[in-house]
Order: structure tokens, then sequence, then C-alpha cells
């Protein structure tokens, strides 16, 4: 880790170790508000929502990797503000070589000032980019949009949606503010303490909207993609680490038969086999993260393999740590099912494990 | 011999005519082995105006009598015609123990106030600091006269917010090997000294509890089975808890809603997620466990029929049939996708009318995931199912 990395570690520990205690998480994740803004302008103000930018761009020029170092910070934490789907995700698209959007926007989400989430999915679908039903059509003064977005992560704190829609069979990718006319919103919760939309859309849009289309559309949402991936991965890392841990202390309090869980050796082996999972996940996201930095051909796959093992890894981990604990997992007041609450959302956000193993199965046989 | 394919057919006219749309709704939003408690209390009495509220209890305690092919059927019908499911307490557990250890005051005060729902129970075994290892519990009941003094608290209280009663093990005795000093007492949950924490789980719902017990008095009578002798009664009891329930009938149900959910989503292509490969290796390799778990059920069904007591091998078919459950889960889970994130509880209340967020397919399957993890946990651990096997099968 070089020196950069470190400070950045150490003011992620130290702010989130001093502020996001559970029972604070616990009490916002319980409120009607979603995200606390104290927080979200923490995040502004240390940098972290500027980090993947480059300076063009009044970005701190950082890589995929030191957002995985965050990433996973949040992951332990459980944190709730929406740092992968803002500034990662549609912070990628924005930025994006040759994608249309005004310099405002850039300004506002990488100042935090606005949030911005992708409106990919639609309802009873997988999230494959091939399989849209929203559509677009040119109309006098713009374009006329129809269609239905499911499950956008954030989608109730968000200022400005990336609707992806096909408009003359090919993909394109739109930018929509929450309050365009003919845009539905409906806001809830979700099961991981945190936000989400469905939108129904029939709305006419200016020309300015379009940000991309065709290739260019296609390749920045499989970048966008990419980095998606690869935060999520790291998030899900944290998360199965700090239940591991959490595991691990419990079984040496927790006596039952005259003696500690932890001195069990059956329980034991359970716990040194989550260890080596997480490591081997750790060592997949870390080389895919260095690769998509350095623009290496493997990138995506990497990334692509880290995500299936990551996601089976998580789950399975999760689920031991709440095995190993007993009733005491089950509840809402102890840490330990929260993380298995938000790997669970994470498994199928953006992408789904089949989707990479299919893409991964593809690109494989590509080469 | 009975006709078996008459008599499903009874049942399944029966269920037609009894079941109303509320009930099925209740049945259908169950995400737990409870479904709505007022739902599961109006079904259950609608059973016992039909005489089938205990289809496993004996016919002189107002069972109807039926042989366990029959019973059996009676549980498939049950499961496919989205019934409520039937609090397990009283007519599962408390009913058959009373039945053997009961003294002849308690068969006939208790028990028929079980078969009717009139009484409502719950059980207070666990306590925070004995789980798994049950024998080491804390809560103590002292000998003053006539009566009990009961100090303590017990822990993962089903429903004791809609209890009544609650059967405690509590300890009678300090100065003796742990299991020798417990003892199985009754006791009204409205006895000054009780008082009722509900729990929050990891759903958002209610539905265990921690129960405190400050000097609560309790008749001497209420002592099921001799004093010091509650271990064994106990024991019996979590027979019933493991080997009254048939895994295979869920299981087949829990299959038939995944198939429904992948044909509902599309995928790549925009073909039926069913058709991805990857998703229907899976379901089928599930499957294949699921049959094999049934054709075990089936094995200690005869042995049964036959007089026998397949003792240790229910503990196996608890583990195989919790775990399997959890894995079907799991493929409802990955059937739903990003469905699963809506947490929405009203649309799990089978009264509410209104918009929901959440497509019907996928309303329960989050809510299930979750809570189903408890499966391995309450009513002896995987872990304690297969100490078990060690001890009395490879006698180890």
């Amino acid at each position: 880790m070089n020196e950069e990395q470190q400070m950045l570690l150490d003011s992620a520990q130290r702010y989130l170790r001093d502020t996001y205690d559970f029972n604070s998480r616990r009490d916002m994740a319980n409120s009607e508000q979603y995200i606390s803004t104290t927080h979200w302008q923490a995040f502004a103000e240390m940098g972290w929502l500027a980090m993947p930018f480059g300076e063009q761009h009044g970005g701190l020029g950082f890589g995929m990797e030191e957002v995985a170092l965050l990433s996973e910070e949040f992951g332990k934490h459980l944190v709730l503000e929406p740092m992968l789907e803002s500034t990662v995700v549609a912070g990628s698209v924005l930025t994006y070589p040759g994608v249309a959007v005004e310099s405002s926007h850039i300004d506002a989400l990488v100042s935090g000032e606005k949030i911005y989430a992708l409106a990919h999915q639609e309802p009873d679908t997988t999230a494959d980019i091939d399989n849209l039903s929203a559509h677009a059509q040119h109309v006098a003064n713009g374009l006329k949009i129809t269609g239905n977005k499911a499950y956008i992560s954030a989608g109730a704190v968000t200022d400005y949606f990336i609707v992806t829609a096909k408009l003359e069979g090919q993909l394109a990718l739109f930018l929509v503010p929450k309050d365009a006319e003919g845009l539905t919103v409906t806001r809830y919760k979700t099961y991981d303490g945190r936000s989400a939309a469905n939108l129904a859309f029939d709305m006419e849009l200016p020309f300015s909207s379009l940000m991309a289309r065709g290739d260019l559309a296609r390749s920045a949402f499989m970048t966008m993609r990419d980095r998606a991936i690869l935060g999520a991965s790291a998030e899900a890392l944290g998360a199965m680490q700090a239940a591991l841990d959490t595991t691990v202390d419990y079984t040496r309090q927790r006596v039952q038969f005259g003696k500690p869980l932890s001195s069990f050796q059956a329980l034991q082996h359970r716990m040194a086999n989550m260890l080596i999972q997480i490591e081997l996940c750790r060592s997949l996201v870390g080389a895919a993260c260095r690769a998509l930095d350095a623009g290496s051909e493997d990138a995506r796959r990497l990334t692509l393999a880290a995500k299936v093992k990551v996601t089976s890894t998580a789950r399975k981990v999760t689920q031991e740590a709440i095995q190993l604990h007993g009733g005491i997992a089950t509840t809402d007041e102890y840490v330990v099912g929260h993380y298995f609450k938000r790997v669970t959302a994470l498994e199928s956000w953006v992408c789904s494990r089949e989707d990479a193993l299919v893409d991964f199965i593809r690109l494989t046989d590509a080469a | 011999m009975t006709d078996y394919a008459a008599f499903r057919l009874e049942v399944r006219q029966f269920l037609e005519a009894s079941l109303t749309p509320e009930l099925r709704r209740a049945g259908k939003l169950t995400t737990s082995v409870f479904s709505d408690f007022e739902s599961s209390m109006a079904w259950q009495r609608i059973l016992h105006a039909k005489g089938w509220a205990a289809p496993d209890w004996p016919e002189e305690y107002g069972g109807p009598g039926w042989d366990i092919h029959q019973r059996y059927i009676f549980q498939e019908e049950c499961k496919l015609a989205n019934a409520p499911s039937i609090i397990a307490m009283g007519i599962q557990m408390l009913g058959p123990l009373l039945m053997k250890y009961g003294t002849e005051a308690q068969k006939t005060e208790i028990i028929p106030r079980i078969l009717s729902g009139d009484d409502v129970w719950c059980q207070g075994y666990s306590e925070p600091g004995a789980g798994s290892d049950l024998a080491s519990l804390k809560t103590t009941a002292e000998r003053d006269g006539d009566h009990y003094r009961v100090n303590g608290t017990k822990i993962w209280t089903s429903l004791a917010q809609h209890s009544n009663k609650i059967f405690c093990l509590v300890r009678t005795n300090k100065d003796v090997k742990p299991q020798a000093g417990i003892s199985f007492l009754l006791m009204d949950i409205d006895l000054p000294g009780i008082t009722i924490d509900p729990i929050v789980s990891l759903d958002g719902q209610v539905e265990q509890c921690q129960v405190f017990f400050e000097d609560v008095e309790v008749p001497v009578t209420n002592l099921v089975g001799d004093e010091n002798d509650g271990w064994s009664v106990a024991k019996s009891l979590l027979e019933f808890e493991r080997g009254g329930h048939n895994f295979t009938i869920d299981i087949k149900k829990q299959l038939g809603k995944v198939r429904d959910q992948a044909l509902r989503i599309r995928g790549r292509g925009g073909r039926p997620k069913l058709e991805d490969p990857v998703f229907r290796t899976q379901l089928a390799e599930a499957e294949i466990e699921a049959m094999a778990l049934e054709q075990t059920e089936l094995r200690i069904k005869g042995s049964f029929a036959a007089g026998g007591n397949p003792g240790a091998l229910s503990s196996l078919v608890k583990a195989v049939g919790t775990e399997l459950s959890q894995q079907f889960n799991e493929l409802s889970v990955d059937a739903v996708g990003r469905a699963i994130t809506p947490y929405f509880p009203e649309g799990l209340d089978p009264h509410f009318e209104g918009e929901t967020p959440v497509p019907d397919y996928a309303t329960t399957t989050m809510a299930e995931y979750i809570n189903n993890r408890s499966a391995t946990i309450y009513g002896g651990t995987a872990e304690v199912q297969r100490n078990i096997i060690a001890k009395q099968i490879l006698k180890l």
C-alpha cells in the first residue's frame, strides 16, 4: 500500500469508527430520511466523493484500487450513503469520454451536492443489457421515452436518474431529473436498510437529455458495470470480513457445555474455512482492481471472476456467521444478520452472478 | 383398507369449501413457520368444528383417528390449498406430552382447550445462557408450600405476545448434575411477576419474545411429570418437535414456487429464467436432493406404520430437511433477483389492499430467506442433530 492509500484508509477507519457505530446506523436505517446529510457532507469534505475523478473534473484521480479500499471499510460499517451508486457508478457514466453531459452535472456529482443513480433494471427481468423494454423515439422538440424501471438502488434519494432505453434499436443513456414531467417515482425502503425506487415513465425530454447511444452507450455501460462489480465486491468483502470477526469474538465469549464455543474443533474448522474463502476473494478483487486501473487486457475477465467468487462466498460466509452465533444473530438489534442482508442485496446489484458467469465463459472461449 | 384416493378427495372438497380467500391469502403470505396469528386461530376453529384440528391425536382426545398416510395426505392438501399453519406449541407439542405425562386433571382440563384454541400456549425452554446446552438452564422454581416461586428468564419464546399460557423448563434442584434437577411447569402468562419483551427479528417483524419471571407463584399442581424429571419429559417433546413434521411437503411447495418464479422472470434473450441452463441445472440438483429426502421420509413412515421407532433418524431428517429448505430459499432468491430488495411489510398483512412495489411472486421471498436461517437453529441446531447422530447411530 502506498502512502496515499494508507492515508485514505486511516481517515476512513478513523471517521467510521468514531461516527458510524451500529446503533446510530440502525436508527438512521429505521428513520424516514434514508441517509444522513451530515455524513454525506463529511464524505464530500474528506474528498471521498471526488476520489475516482480526473483533475479536469475537480477529482483526486484515484483508481479502482482506492475505491475498493474505501468500499471495504463501508462494508464493515454497513454505510447507508450511496457512494457506490452516485460517485462510482453514475460518476463512471457521466465522465466517460464522449458522453454528452453539461459540466454543471459533473460538478454537482463530484461535490456531492446532487445524487445520481443508474436506472437500468426493469421489472420481471434480469439486468441483461440486450433485453430492455424501455424505448425512446424522436418527437418534434426532443425525445419521448416510455417504460418502467424497478429496484433502483438509492432511488429514494436520487436527484437525477441515468435511464437506459432502446432508441431505434440501439442502447441509449438518458439523464432524467427526478421531477421530470411524465415520470412517477415510487420510493421505498429495502431490506438492507437503504432506499430504492421504481420508475414509471411516459415523458418528453429535450435532446440534451440524451447522453450517449449505440457503441458509445454500450462501452460506457460496460465500463460502469466493471466498476460497479468491483465496488460491490469490495464492499461485500468488508461485510464478510466483519461478519467473521464478529463471529470469532462471539464464539470466544459464548460458553456452552462449560467452555467457550471457540474451543470446539468442529467450529474452529468452520471459521478457518470462512477465513480461507475470504482471503481467496481478497486476492481476486485486488488483482481485478489493479488490472482495471492498469487497463490490462484481462481486466474484465478478472472482474467477472471476482464477481462470481465473491457473490457465492459472501452468501456462504454470512450464513455461517449467523449459524455459528445461533438465535442472537436472527435479531434486528445484533449486527451480524445485517451483513447477511447487505451482501444479499449486493448479489444482484447492476450485474447478477449468473450474468457474470455467462460473460466470463464467453470471454474465456473467445480468447 | 382405507380408500386413500377417496380420502384425498374428501379433504380437498372440505378445504375448497372452508378456506376463505382471506385465509388462503394468509397462508400464501406466510414467511416463517407461523402464519398471521388471527388467521391461524380462525382456521383452527374451523378445523375443530370438523374434528380435524389435531390430525395426529388419538380419537379419545378428539383426534380424527387417521393412519399415517391419511395424516400425510391431509398435511399435503392443506399446504397445496394455502391453508394458514396451525400453531404447533399446543397441538403438536404440549398436547401429546400431556397425554403421556399429564395427571388426569391436567388431561381433562387442558387438552380440550388446546384443541379448541381457547388456550394459546408458548414454549419456555431456551435461556440467554442456555441454547444448544439446554440443560444448563438457570430459571429456578423454589418450593414454598403448595406453590413454586419462579425466577429467571426465557428467550426465543415464539408468539408469547399472543399466548395466555406458557410451559417451561425450570430448575428445581441445583445440587445434582444439570439434567437431573429440571422440572416441567405450566403457567398462566398473566400471573403477577411475568413480563414479556418482544424481540424484533432480522426481517423487522416480531415473532419471538423474551419472558421474565420475578417471584412468580405457580401452584404445585401445575407440574407435569415428577419433580426433577422434567428433562426426560422435555426430551420426548423435542422428538415431537422434530419428528412430527414432513419436510418433503414444504419442500415440494417451495420447488413449485421457484419454478413459477423462474417462469415469470425474463432472462437473457427474453427467455424465461427457467430455461437458463445454469439456473436449470441448480434447480434440478436441488430437486434430486428433495427426492432423496422424500424417500427417506417414506422409509421412516413405513417403519412407524410397522410399529417401529425411527429414533435418531428423525435427527437426520431435521438436519437435511431444514438445510434443503434453505437451499430452495436461495434458489428463490436467485430466481427473482433484484425483486427481493423492497422492504414492504404492509404487503405481508393478509388484510392489506393497496399498491406494493414488489411483484406478487416475490412478496415473501426475502422474508422467507431471512426467517428460514433460524430453521437450522431452533428445535436443536444442525450441529446438535449431528451430535445426536454421532452419539446414537455411530456410537461415538
